[in-house]
C-alpha cells in the first residue's frame, strides 16, 4: 500500500507544481497508478533506498534517483536500477505467494489478518 | 545463450495480493488506484541549486505500542493517522513494523535502505543538490484513496510549499 499511496502523492505535488521522484521496489503498483518518475530497485521490499549496510548501493541508488528526477523527459519515465539482490532470484517467489502455502498457512493467516485488522480499526477510530 | 529464469521478473504484487485475500476468503478483490493521465512538471532549476523534499512511509518509534523492529511481525499499533514532520537535521529514529516489507528475505536492521536522509545530507555536503528542505513529512499509509487524494496530499503539498521545496523525493516501503 505504501507504493500507492505515495504514487498518488507524486501525482498531486507534480500537478501543483512540484517535479517528483518515487524511489520504489514495487513496479507494477506505481506504473498502474501512473506517475511522473520512479526509480525502480528489483529488491525485496523495504529496500527502496538500497541494500542493507551497503553505503554503495545506497549511495549508487540515490544518485540514480537524482538523474531521473532531472533526467526524465516525459510522465511515467520508468528507470530500472541494475542492482540485484545477492545471491539468486528466488526471493520473487515467496512474497505473499499463495502457490507457495500450506492450507494450514493460509488459515494461520486469516487468524492473523483479523487481528491486525481489528488492532488497526480502533487504532484508526482513536485517532 | 542462456536467458534468466522465468521468475526472474518484478514481482506482480497486484496480482500476488489479490490471489492471497481470495485464497484468504476476502471476495471483491481490492481495486489499484490507476489513472490514464500523468502529471508532469519540468524542474524548474537545476538539482544543484534546487532545496530537496523528502517524504517518507516511515513510522517514528513510539515507545508502548510494542516491537517495532528490527525483524518486528506485522505491528498495526504502530501505525500513525496524520501527516507528520521532523527535522532533517539530524537523522530521526523511523521503522516499518507497521508496513508490509518482505520480512522473509529482509530484518529492516538499517534505515538507510528505506529512508535516505544520511545520503541526502551528504549530497548537500558535496553540492550534489543545493539544500534539503527543513523538514522531512511522514504519510499515512492505511488509508482510503480518497483520504490520501483528498486529505494527506494536499496537506503534504501545504508543507512542502512552506518548506520552500523545489523538488520532492517519495520513498515508499
Amino acid at each position: 500500500m505504501c507504493h500507492q499511496t505515495v504514487s498518488l502523492i507524486a501525482r498531486h505535488l507534480e500537478a501543483n507544481g512540484i517535479p517528483t521522484v518515487i524511489m520504489g521496489c514495487a513496479r507494477d503498483i506505481v506504473e498502474h497508478c501512473g506517475v511522473p518518475r520512479f526509480l525502480f530497485s528489483d529488491l525485496p521490499l523495504g529496500n527502496s533506498a538500497g541494500r542493507p549496510f551497503d553505503a554503495e548501493s545506497q549511495a549508487a541508488t540515490l544518485e540514480l534517483a537524482l538523474r531521473v528526477l532531472e533526467s526524465a523527459p516525459a510522465a511515467r519515465t520508468t528507470v530500472q536500477s541494475p542492482q540485484r539482490w545477492p545471491e539468486d532470484a528466488s526471493w520473487k517467489l515467496d512474497y505473499s505467494n499463495v502457490a507457495r502455502m500450506t492450507p494450514e498457512e493460509i488459515a494461520e493467516k486469516r487468524k492473523e489478518f483479523d487481528v491486525v485488522k481489528a488492532v488497526a480499526r480502533s487504532k484508526r477510530e482513536g485517532a | 545463450m542462456e536467458f534468466a529464469p522465468e521468475h526472474d521478473v518484478p514481482i506482480p504484487y497486484m496480482q500476488r495480493t489479490r490471489d492471497y485475500y481470495l485464497a484468504l476468503g476476502y471476495g471483491n478483490p481490492y481495486r489499484w488506484a490507476h489513472f490514464d493521465d500523468v502529471p508532469f512538471t519540468p524542474l524548474a532549476k537545476p538539482l544543484t541549486q534546487a532545496r530537496v523534499a523528502l517524504i517518507t512511509t516511515a513510522a517514528p518509534y513510539q515507545p508502548g505500542v510494542g516491537d517495532q523492529g528490527p525483524g518486528a511481525p506485522y505491528n498495526a499499533a504502530a501505525k500513525f493517522y496524520k501527516v507528520y514532520s521532523d527535522t532533517t537535521e539530524t537523522v530521526p529514529d523511523l521503522r516499518i513494523s507497521h508496513v508490509g516489507y518482505d520480512r522473509k528475505h529482509t530484518r529492516a536492521e538499517d534505515p538507510n535502505t528505506w529512508f535516505p536522509l544520511a545520503k541526502l545530507q551528504q549530497a548537500v555536503k558535496s553540492g550534489r543538490i543545493g539544500a534539503l528542505a527543513p523538514r522531512f513529512h511522514g504519510a499515512p499509509t492505511n488509508r482510503s484513496h480518497r483520504t490520501t487524494v483528498e486529505t494527506d496530499a494536499p496537506e503534504l503539498l501545504r508543507r512542502c510549499r512552506e518548506d520552500g521545496a523545489d523538488v520532492a523525493i517519495l520513498v515508499p516501503t
